[in-house]
C-alpha cells in the first residue's frame, strides 16, 4: 500500500522529465522490483537477490539496476576496471549489497529520488573553490532535465539538478564538468572564464533500457525474441510525407511500400512478402491498443513511435489477423511537466519527374500515313488538306495544322504539399495530456486531384485514486479527398499518351469548355484527359473519422494490474459525383448524373486485460491474459439520378433514381494468454495462444487456435563473454508461431441471391429492380487461411552498441490459402469463383540492419543500412495444373494474360511470348515458325516457337519473370554539427520487372491513337536496324501482344529524401526573443530527388491498378512526385 | 479495497462474455439461394433476370450480333478501329483464347444458368401455379435459345439442366445430337404452356411463336425439313404474324412489337447516354440501352460496314435489273443519302474508314439497320449514342423464307417460290416477282440461288446469314465457299474457350473431345 503511493511518486517524478519510452522504461523497471518496498527512501528496507560471478563492478551494479525499482547513475570511467566480484545475495537489504559492490572502489552511494547516485568518497583536501558555476540542463526538447548528474572530471565535487533542471556547483577554469543521465547521452564541458552554463542532453538511441511496444503490452528491447523494429518519431517525422505508410518506406528490414495513386491515396505496404492471393497483403494496423483497419487520414505528428511486429512469435498475440504482420502506433502522450507548445510545419512543391517523348503534330501525320497507309486506311477526313488546315473551332485564328498541344504539359502540373501541426502538452501528478491539430493539403501533380485534412486529438490521463488510473485517447479527422476514380485500365495517362497533337486541350464553344476528338473524322478517339479529370471527375470524397479509446487500469500489487479498454472507429465517407451535361464534339451527355455514396463504418472494441509481472529469484516472470471483443457494422448506400441541366447537383427533381443500400456486421471473440520468462536475464523464453471466434465462417468453422513460441540467448550476459568489453549486445533467438488471415468478406461462405438487382425494360417501360439473380456459390467449409512462419535472428552491438547488427532468416507457409477457384464458364456463375482453402504459399527471406552511430564529439552521426530479401513460391493451387491468368487487356497485349500464377512459381509472375528478333525478308517469314496464318510479312517481330511445333500459339508462352524484387535496400545517413543536421536517405529496389502497359500504348501501334516518338523508328524496308516492327493498322501479326517486348527492369535507386537543417543558437534565441521560444529549427527538404533507373516508363515504383495480380504492370500510374518544402520546428 | 475493484473487473468481463450468439450473422441485405425462389413473385424476378441476360452486353447488346457478324459475308471492317479480338474472327484467326467468341459463350450459360435456377426451384411454388409454369415455359423457351446457339457455333457442349450447387460439378461436351434433343424437348414444351401473346407489362416475353420459331430454326438446321416446316406454318396458320407494309418498321424506335417481330430483345433510353459497362446487364441502375446503335454507326465508331459483296447482291438498275431494290436504301446509307429525317446528307468526310465499291464505283458506306441517326441531328448523330431500339431477333419475314427453304428441299417449289414473292411484294418493296430475269426459278437448285439471294438482301445484317451458311455449306449450296478463309474441318465450328477448357477439368471427358478440330 505504501509501496503504491511510492511507485506512484516513482513514476510522476520520471515522467516529469523524461519522454514517454523513458517512462515505460522507468515502468517496467518498477515492475521488475522484487520484493515490496516499504518506503522508497529505506533502501535498507530493499531486499534483493543477486548472483555476482567473477562481475565486474559495473555489471553488478546494472545487475542490482535490474532487480528494483532504481535507476543507478554513475560515471563509468570513475568504476574500477579490474576489480572482480563472486557473491551471492538472497534477500538482502540493497544497501548492504552496494556496500559489498563498492567497497575499496573510493566510492560511496547516496540515494535520492528513486535514483541511486554512485560517487567519489568525497575528498578531505578539495581544491580551494574559486567559481561557482550555474546552469540548466534541458532535453532536446526544451524540457528541463531534473536528477542530472554533474561532476568534476577527478575531482570529487558532485551535484544534480533539481526540478526546473537547475543546478550549481563549485569549479575551477580549466575543470571539466560531466553531465550524466540515464537515457541519455553524456556531455563534457571545460569551464572557462564563465559562470553560467546553460546546456541540452540528447537522448541516447538504441540504449539499453529502451522498451518496445508490443501487442497488448510493452517489453525491453533486450528481453525480445520476436522479430520487430522500431520506427522512432524523429524518423517518421523526418520526411515531408502525406502518410504513415509513406514515412515508413526504407525504414524497417522486410517492410515493403509502395507508392500507389494520388493525393490521400493508400500506398501498398507489405511484411515480408506477399502471404494470401486471394486477400490483401496490408498488415494488421493497431494505433493505441485499437485495431485501426487503415492508416487513412492519420497524422504523424502524432506519433510517438511505430512498431512493425514481422514474425509469428511477434505478431501471433493478434492471432487470425497477424499473417501480414502488424504495426503498432503509439501516440503521443502528456508529461508531467509545464505547457509545451510545439509548431511542426513543412511547405512546399512537388512535380513529376520525367516525360516520356509522344509525337508532335508534324510527327503524328507521318505516323499516321505509315501505319494507316500499310493497312490500306485512306487518309481520316480530319487530315485532309481542306479541313486541316481549318480553324479549331469557330473564331479562332489558329488551324489544326498550327496546334501542337503537348499533353504531358497540360496534364502535369506542380501542386502545392503543406502540413501545419501545433501540439499542446504537459501535466501534474494527476492528469496529464497531449493535444493537437494539424493542417495538411496536397496538391498532388496531375490536374484534377487533391486532397486535405483537418485533425485534432486529445490524449489524457488522470489518476482517480490510489492504483487507479482512466486514460483516453481520442482523434477527429476531417478529409476530402478529389480522387481519380475507377477507369479501369484506360488511366487518364493513356489518354494522355493517345491524345492527338492538333487538337486542343479548350474550345469555348463547346458545352463545358473541352474539346474531344471526334472518330469519325480524326479516325481515333482517345478521351480528352483534362476533361476527364477536370470536368468529368467531380468525384469528392469526404470522410469524417472519430477515432479513440478510453481505458481503466487498476494496480492491484506491484505485480498484477487488470485495464479494461474500450474502443471505437467510426467513420462517415460520403462521395458526391457529379458529372455534366457537356458536348466536346466527340462525346456528349445530354443529362447531368448525380451520384451520392455515404458509407458508415462502426468498430466497437472490448479489451479486459489481466497482466502479472515477478520476479522470484533469477526467474523473471510476465504473464497476461486478455478477452477481447470486436464489433464491426457497416453501412452503405449508393444513389444516382439524372438532371436536365448542370444548375442542380442534387437529387431535388432528378430523374432516374436509383438508390441500392447494404448492411453488414461481423463479430471477432478472442481469448488470449501470454507468457514471457526470462532466466538470469539470459535465457528468454515466450509463448503465446490466441483463439479466435469469427462470425464470418460457417457454423462448425467459427473457432480457431494461434499458438506461438520463441526462445533467446542474450550471450553477452554470460560469464564467458562479460570480459569481451567491444561486445555490448549479443543475442540469439528462434520463434515458430500458426497465425491467420481472413481473406474473404463478411459473408463469403454464403450464396446470396440479388434480389431485385437488375432490370428488363418489358412492355418498353423502365421497372427498376423487376429482376433477380444469383452467381455465387457459397462455401461452408472455409476458414482462416493459416500460415506457419519461423524466423531465426541475432543482434549485434559493438562498442557501446555504437555499432549494432540484427540479421534475421524467416520462412512461412500458408497451406490453406484461399482462392477463388475460377468457374467454368459453362457453370453459368459469370466466370465468379468459389472461394475455398486450397493454394499452398511459400515466402522466405533476410532482413539485414546495420547500423553505425557516432554520438560524441561535435560531428555526431548515423548511418543505418537495410537489405530484405524474400523469395515467393506458389506451392499448389486448387488442381495440380490449375492457373491463374490476370491482366488479359486487348488494349495492353492483344488480349493475353500479362501474369500467370502457377505451383513452382513466383505468385503472379509475368508470362508471356518471347521475341525473336525482326523479319526482314519473305524468306525468313516462310522458313520461320508460321506466326499468324496469312498475316505475317516482313517488318513484323519473329516469336520464338518454344514447343517446337511449327505453330506460334498460347502454348509457346512462358514465365518471363516477377515483379518482386530480388532485394529491397535503404541507406540512411544522418549527420550533425554544431548546430547544422542533415540527412541522406536512398532507397531503392532491384532484381524486379515491370511489365510498362503503357509503353504497349505508346509503341503497340494496333490502331490510330497518338504514340511515342519510338513509332517513328518502324521498321520500313529502308530501314531494317530497328527493334520497333512495322507500323500497320490492326497489328496483324499481334506484334502487340503479351511478350518480353513489354518487360523492363523495374530496379531503381532514389534520392528518397534531402535534408539540411539549422537549429537557431540557443544565445540568439534568448538574446531576440528572451527566451519565449526554446527552440527554433529551419530545414529545406527535397523527396525524391533523384532516381536512377533504366526504367523509360514516367515512374519505376508501380503498384497495382487493375485488380489482383497485376502488381508490377504499369497501365500509366500516378508517378512518385518530387518535392521541395522547407520547415520550421518551434519549441516554446 | 480490493475487492472492490476485483468485483468491478469480473462485472467487466462476465457483462461482455455472454456475445457468441453475435457469431451467427447472416447477411442482412441478401436472401440466400436456400430461401428464395419460394413464391411466384420471386419465381418472376428470377425469370426476369434471364431477359437481362439475353439482352446484355454480351448477348444481344454486342457481343452475339458481332459474333454472328464476323462470321458472315456481310460485312467488313470500317477500318484500322475495329479491335484486334473482333479482326481475328473476321479474317478467320481466332484463336480459343479469342475473347469475343468467349464472352458469347460465357453469356449464353449465364442465360442457361439463370433459367435452370427457375426451372429446378419451380415446384416449391405454389402460390400460382399457372404463373409458376409459364415462368418455367419462359426459361425453356429461352435456355432453348441459348443451347441453339452453342450447338450451332460450338457443336457438342456441356448440358447444364440444373444450377451448380458444388465446386466440382464439371460437366463434359455431350454430342450436338443430345444437346439437340435437349433443345428440341425444351422448346417443345415451351410451345405448350407460353401464351400466344402478352399484354401490356408483360409485351416482351417470350410467346408460343417464339418458341415454335426457334424450334423450326432448330429443325432446318438439323435438316429436318418437314418438321421444321411444320413449326413454322404454326406461325404462319396462328393468324398473328404478318409482314409489315413498310420493310423499315422492323428497325426502327416506332414500331417495336408489330406484327412481323416474333422474338424482340428490348432496349430502353433513360437519355444518359450510358451503356451496360459490365456487359451483363446486371445492376439495378444499368444503362437499358444497345451498343449497336454505336458499334456500326456511319457516323460515329462504324466498326463494321457492309461489305461490297452483299451491297452489290441488290438488284440494281445500274447492273440491268428492272428495279433497284428498295431495301438497299433501307438497310444501308451511301454517301450522299439523306439522314436526320430526311433533312442532313451523309457526307464521305463524316464517315471515317474504309470506302466501298459498288457496282464498280468507289463510295463509302455504313449500316442503317437499327441505327438512330434516321431521325437524328447531324450534332447528335455524330457523338457517342448508345440506342434503344428494340432488336427483332426473329421476325416473321425471315420465317417465311426459311418456309420457302423447307419447301423446296421438300420437293414443293411452287410454294416456294409463292413464299420468296410473299417478301418480294411488302408492298414497301415491291420488286419484280420470280421469276426474273437473272433468277429463274425452274427448279429446286434455281430457287437455291434466288433463296440465298433473298435472304441475304431482305435479312442482311440480322445476325441469320452465319447460320445459314452453316446449313447451306452441309447441303452443298456453294461451289466455293463465301468465307475466303475458310479452311474445312475447321473453320465450321469456332474453338471451345481456352478458358473453359482450363477450368473445367471434365470438359473433354465425354462424347465429344475437349478442342473442336483445326484449333
Amino acid at each position: 500500500m505504501n509501496f503504491i503511493k511510492v511507485y506512484k511518486s516513482f513514476i510522476l517524478s520520471t515522467t516529469k522529465h523524461a519522454r514517454m519510452p523513458l517512462a515505460i522504461a522507468a515502468f517496467l523497471i518498477a515492475f521488475l522490483c522484487y520484493p515490496q518496498l516499504l518506503k522508497a527512501e529505506d533502501i535498507k528496507k530493499v531486499k534483493v537477490n543477486a548472483h555476482f560471478g567473477n562481475a565486474t563492478v559495473e555489471s553488478a551494479l546494472q545487475q542490482l539496476q535490474s532487480r528494483c525499482g532504481y535507476v543507478f547513475t554513475y560515471n563509468a570511467e570513475l568504476l574500477p576496471k579490474k576489480k572482480t566480484i563472486t557473491a551471492s545475495f538472497n534477500n538482502q537489504p540493497l544497501s548492504e549489497v552496494l556496500d559489498f559492490v563498492l567497497k575499496n572502489t573510493g566510492l560511496s552511494y547516496t540515494e535520492k529520488n528513486k535514483y541511486i547516485l554512485i560517487l567519489p568518497v568525497p575528498s578531505k583536501s578539495a581544491d580551494k573553490v574559486q567559481n561557482k558555476i550555474t546552469g540548466t540542463v534541458k532535453d532536446t526538447t526544451g524540457a528541463p532535465l531534473p536528477n542530472v548528474t554533474v561532476f568534476i572530471k577527478g575531482k570529487s565535487g558532485v551535484t544534480t539538478t533539481n526540478k526546473d533542471g537547475w543546478f550549481s556547483i563549485p569549479a575551477n577554469a580549466g575543470d571539466q564538468l560531466v553531465f550524466t543521465m540515464v537515457g541519455f547521452l553524456r556531455k563534457e564541458i571545460t569551464v572557462g572564464n564563465q559562470t553560467v552554463i546553460d546546456l541540452l542532453l540528447s537522448e541516447v538511441k538504441s540504449s539499453l533500457g529502451e522498451v518496445v511496444v508490443v501487442g497488448y503490452g510493452s517489453q525491453k528491447r533486450t528481453s525480445l525474441t520476436g522479430a520487430v523494429s522500431s520506427v522512432s518519431a524523429e524518423l517518421i517525422n523526418a520526411l515531408p510525407v502525406p502518410n504513415v505508410a509513406q514515412a515508413l518506406q526504407g525504414r524497417v528490414a522486410g517492410l515493403n511500400v509502395i507508392n500507389n495513386g494520388g493525393p490521400g491515396a493508400a500506398p501498398i505496404i507489405q511484411i515480408r512478402g506477399i502471404s494470401s492471393i486471394n486477400g490483401s497483403s496490408s498488415p494488421f494496423y493497431v494505433i493505441d491498443g485499437v485495431p485501426a483497419g487503415n492508416l487513412a487520414n492519420f497524422d504523424n505528428a502524432d506519433i510517438q513511435n511505430v512498431e512493425v511486429l514481422k514474425d509469428a512469435s511477434a505478431a501471433a498475440i493478434y492471432g487470425s489477423r497477424a499473417t501480414n504482420g502488424v504495426i503498432l502506433i503509439t501516440t503521443r502522450k502528456g508529461t508531467n511537466s509545464k505547457l509545451k507548445i510545439e509548431l511542426n510545419s513543412f511547405t512546399g512543391i512537388e512535380e513529376t519527374h520525367k516525360r516520356v517523348d509522344l509525337l508532335n503534330t508534324s510527327q503524328y501525320l507521318l505516323y499516321e500515313r505509315a501505319l494507316n497507309g500499310n493497312a490500306g486506311i485512306g487518309l481520316p477526313p480530319r487530315l485532309q488538306p481542306a479541313s486541316f488546315n481549318l480553324p479549331i473551332y469557330t473564331g479562332a485564328t489558329q488551324t489544326f495544322a498550327e496546334t501542337n498541344t503537348d499533353w504531358q504539359d497540360a496534364y502535369f502540373k506542380s501542386g502545392l504539399l503543406t502540413r501545419q501541426n501545433i501540439s499542446l502538452s504537459g501535466g501534474n501528478e494527476f492528469s496529464k495530456f497531449y493535444s493537437s491539430a494539424g493542417y495538411f493539403k496536397q496538391d498532388g501533380v496531375v490536374q484534377g486531384l487533391g486532397y486535405q485534412r483537418g485533425n485534432f486529438r486529445i490524449n489524457s490521463e488522470h489518476r482517480i485514486s490510489k492504483g487507479v488510473t482512466f486514460g483516453e485517447n481520442l482523434y477527429l479527422v476531417y478529409s476530402r479527398q478529389r480522387s481519380e476514380g475507377s477507369t479501369g485500365t484506360r488511366s487518364k495517362l493513356v489518354n494522355v499518351v493517345r491524345s492527338l497533337p492538333y487538337l486542343p486541350v479548350y474550345d469555348p464553344t463547346t458545352n463545358g469548355g473541352y474539346r474531344g476528338a471526334e472518330n469519325s473524322v480524326d479516325g481515333s478517339d482517345p478521351t480528352n484527359p483534362l476533361e476527364d479529370a477536370v470536368l468529368l471527375g467531380d468525384n469528392n470524397n469526404n470522410t469524417s473519422r472519430l477515432f479513440g479509446s478510453a481505458y481503466l487500469n487498476f494496480q492491484f500489487t506491484s505485480w498484477l494490474s487488470f485495464r479494461s479498454t474500450f474502443g471505437l472507429d467510426h467513420s462517415e465517407v460520403t462521395i458526391h459525383g457529379f458529372s455534366p451535361v457537356y458536348d466536346d464534339k466527340g462525346r456528349s451527355a445530354s443529362v447531368a448524373t448525380i451520384s451520392d455514396q455515404k458509407n458508415n463504418n462502426d468498430t466497437f472494441l472490448y479489451t479486459q486485460q489481466l497482466n502479472l509481472n515477478k520476479t522470484i529469484g533469477l526467474h523473471h516472470i510476465n504473464f497476461t491474459a486478455v478477452y477481447e471483443t470486436q464489433d464491426g457494422k457497416s453501412s452503405n448506400v449508393v444513389s444516382s439520378g439524372n438532371q436536365a441541366t448542370n444548375l442542380i447537383q442534387t437529387f431535388a427533381g432528378a430523374t432516374n433514381i436509383n438508390l441500392v443500400s447494404a448492411k453488414e456486421r461481423s463479430f471477432l471473440v478472442s481469448y488470449v494468454g501470454r507468457l514471457n520468462y526470462e532466466l538470469a536475464d539470459k535465457y528468454l523464453l515466450s509463448a503465446a495462444i490466441r483463439r479466435d471466434g469469427y462470425s464470418a465462417w460457417a457454423p462448425g468453422h467459427k473457432f480457431a487456435t494461434f499458438p506461438s513460441a520463441s526462445i533467446g540467448w542474450r550471450i553477452n550476459e554470460e560469464n564467458f563473454m562479460k570480459h569481451i568489453q567491444a561486445i555490448s549486445e549479443l543475442k540469439l533467438r528462434a520463434g515458430f508461431g500458426i497465425t491467420g488471415l481472413a481473406s474473404v468478406g463478411n459473408y463469403a461462405w454464403q450464396a446470396l441471391v440479388n434480389e431485385n438487382a437488375s432490370t428488363y425494360p418489358f412492355n418498353n417501360t423502365l421497372t427498376v429492380g423487376n429482376a433477380t439473380y444469383y452467381n455465387q456459390l457459397g462455401n461452408k467449409e472455409l476458414e482462416w487461411e493459416k500460415t506457419k512462419q519461423l524466423n531465426i535472428g541475432i543482434d549485434l552491438g559493438l562498442l557501446r552498441n555504437k555499432f549494432t547488427l540484427s540479421a534475421e532468416y524467416y520462412k512461412r507457409q500458408t497451406n490453406n490459402l484461399i482462392l477463388q477457384v475460377p468457374t467454368p464458364m459453362s457453370f453459368g456463375l459469370n466466370k465468379v469463383g468459389v472461394f475455398a482453402n486450397v493454394g499452398s504459399m511459400y515466402n522466405s527471406g533476410f532482413d539485414f540492419q546495420l547500423g553505425y552511430h557516432e554520438h560524441g564529439g561535435k560531428f555526431k552521426y548515423d548511418i543505418t543500412g537495410i537489405i530484405s530479401t524474400v523469395r515467393n513460391k506458389v506451392l499448389a493451387l486448387n488442381s495440380n495444373n490449375a492457373i491463374l491468368d490476370a491482366g488479359a487487356d486487348a488494349n495492353f497485349g492483344s488480349g493475353f494474360a500479362i501474369t500467370r500464377t502457377q505451383a513452382g512459381q513466383p505468385i503472379q509472375s509475368f508470362y508471356g511470348f518471347v521475341t525473336d528478333g525482326i523479319f526482314q525478308s519473305q524468306e525468313q517469314v516462310n522458313q520461320s515458325p508460321v506466326q499468324v496464318i496469312g498475316k505475317t510479312a516482313p517488318g513484323d517481330i519473329k516469336f520464338k516457337d518454344l514447343n517446337n511445333d511449327g505453330v506460334i500459339n498460347s502454348d509457346d508462352r512462358t514465365f518471363l519473370g516477377s515483379n518482386l524484387p530480388k532485394f529491397n535496400y535503404s541507406l540512411n545517413f544522418s549527420a550533425s554539427y554544431r548546430n547544422f543536421d542533415s540527412s541522406i536517405f536512398l532507397q531503392g529496389v532491384h532484381g524486379n520487372k515491370i511489365y510498362n502497359a503503357a509503353r504497349v500504348i505508346e509503341e503497340g501501334m494496333t490502331r490510330l491513337y497518338n504514340a511515342g516518338t519510338a513509332v517513328l523508328n518502324a521498321w520500313t524496308p529502308t530501314n531494317t536496324n530497328t527493334d520497333i516492327p512495322r507500323a500497320i493498322s490492326g497489328d496483324p501479326n499481334q506484334n502487340s501482344r503479351t511478350s518480353d517486348r513489354w518487360l523492363e527492369s523495374g530496379s531503381f535507386l532514389r534520392f528518397k529524401n534531402l535534408t539540411l537543417g539549422y537549429n537557431i543558437p540557443k544565445s540568439s534565441l534568448s538574446t531576440f526573443l528572451h527566451g519565449s521560444i526554446t527552440n527554433l529549427r529551419v530545414y529545406v527538404a527535397s523527396q525524391n530527388l533523384l532516381t536512377i533507373t533504366s526504367y523509360k516508363g514516367w515512374d519505376p515504383e508501380i503498384g497495382y491498378s487493375n485488380g489482383s495480380l497485376t502488381s508490377g504492370v504499369d497501365y500509366g500510374q500516378y508517378p512518385s512526385a518530387r518535392s521541395f518544402s522547407i520547415g520550421l520546428q518551434v519549441g516554446l | 479495497m480490493y475487492f472492490k475493484k476485483i468485483t468491478l473487473c469480473l462485472g467487466l468481463l462476465t457483462g461482455l462474455l455472454f456475445s457468441c450468439k453475435k457469431l451467427d450473422q447472416l447477411n442482412p441485405s441478401y436472401p440466400t439461394v436456400e430461401t428464395y425462389y419460394q413464391t411466384s413473385a420471386q419465381l418472376v424476378g428470377g425469370t426476369n433476370s434471364i431477359y437481362v441476360s439475353f439482352h446484355a452486353g454480351f448477348l444481344v447488346g454486342r457481343e452475339w450480333f458481332y459474333l454472328n457478324d464476323l462470321r458472315s459475308d456481310e460485312f467488313a471492317a470500317g477500318g484500322g478501329q475495329l479491335e484486334v479480338v473482333r479482326a481475328q474472327l473476321l479474317n478467320g484467326s481466332a484463336l480459343p483464347s479469342n475473347t469475343q467468341m468467349s464472352t458469347v459463350w460465357n453469356g449464353l450459360y449465364i442465360l442457361i444458368h439463370r433459367a435452370n435456377s427457375i426451372i429446378s426451384n419451380a415446384a416449391k411454388v405454389q402460390d400460382n401455379p399457372a404463373l409458376r409454369d409459364r415462368c418455367v415455359a419462359e426459361a425453356k423457351c429461352l435456355r432453348g435459345w441459348a443451347y441453339y446457339n452453342l450447338v450451332t457455333l460450338w457443336g457438342g457442349v456441356p448440358i447444364r439442366l440444373s444450377p451448380v450447387d458444388n465446386i466440382a460439378d464439371y460437366l463434359p461436351r455431350s454430342s450436338t445430337d443430345k444437346v439437340y434433343a435437349q433443345i428440341i424437348a425444351d422448346l417443345t414444351e415451351a410451345a405448350t404452356v407460353l401464351p400466344a401473346s402478352y399484354t401490356g407489362a408483360d409485351l416482351g416475353r417470350v410467346t408460343k411463336g417464339a418458341a415454335q420459331a426457334i424450334l423450326g430454326k432448330v429443325y432446318i438446321q438439323k435438316g429436318d425439313y418437314a418438321l421444321a416446316k411444320a413449326e413454322f406454318e404454326k406461325l404462319s396458320t396462328s393468324g398473328l404474324y404478318a409482314l409489315t407494309d413498310n420493310y423499315s418498321d422492323n428497325f426502327d424506335e416506332e414500331h417495336e412489337f408489330n406484327r412481323e417481330s416474333v422474338m424482340e430483345a428490348i432496349y430502353f433510353d433513360k437519355g444518359d447516354r450510358k451503356y451496360d459497362a459490365s456487359f451483363t446487364g446486371d445492376g439495378a441502375a444499368t444503362a437499358q440501352t444497345t451498343l449497336r446503335n454505336q458499334e456500326y454507326n456511319p457516323l460515329s465508331w462504324r466498326n463494321l460496314i457492309p461489305s461490297d459483296k452483299y451491297l452489290n447482291e441488290f438488284e440494281n438498275t445500274a447492273t440491268g435489273s428492272a428495279k433497284t431494290d428498295p431495301r438497299l436504301a433501307a438497310s444501308v446509307y451511301l454517301t450522299g443519302d439523306k439522314y436526320d429525317s430526311g433533312n442532313t446528307a451523309i457526307t464521305d468526310a463524316d464517315q471515317n474508314g474504309s470506302a466501298s465499291i459498288i457496282n464498280g464505283k468507289t463510295i463509302k458506306a455504313g449500316w442503317r439497320k437499327y441505327n438512330l441517326i434516321y431521325k437524328q441531328a447531324k450534332a447528335v448523330a455524330t457523338k457517342t449514342y448508345y440506342g434503344g431500339i428494340n432488336q427483332r431477333v426473329i421476325r416473321y419475314g425471315d420465317i417465311i423464307l426459311l418456309l420457302a427453304e423447307c419447301e423446296n428441299e421438300l420437293g414443293n417449289t411452287v410454294s416456294a417460290v409463292r413464299y420468296l414473292n410473299q417478301i418480294r411484294s411488302r408492298p414497301s418493296v415491291s420488286m419484280p416477282v420470280y421469276p426474273t430475269a437473272n433468277f429463274p426459278v425452274n427448279n429446286k437448285s434455281d430457287i437455291i440461288k434466288a433463296l440465298v439471294h433473298e435472304r441475304m438482301v431482305e435479312l442482311g445484317a440480322e445476325e441469320v446469314r452465319n447460320f445459314d451458311l452453316l446449313r447451306w455449306r452441309k447441303k452443298g449450296y456453294f461451289s466455293t465457299d463465301p468465307l475466303p478463309y475458310f479452311r474445312v474441318n475447321r473453320d465450321e465450328l469456332l474453338p471451345i474457350p481456352q478458358d473453359e477448357i482450363a477450368n473445367n477439368p471434365s470438359i473433354g471427358a465425354g462424347d465429344v473431345v475437349a478442342q473442336n478440330p483445326g484449333y
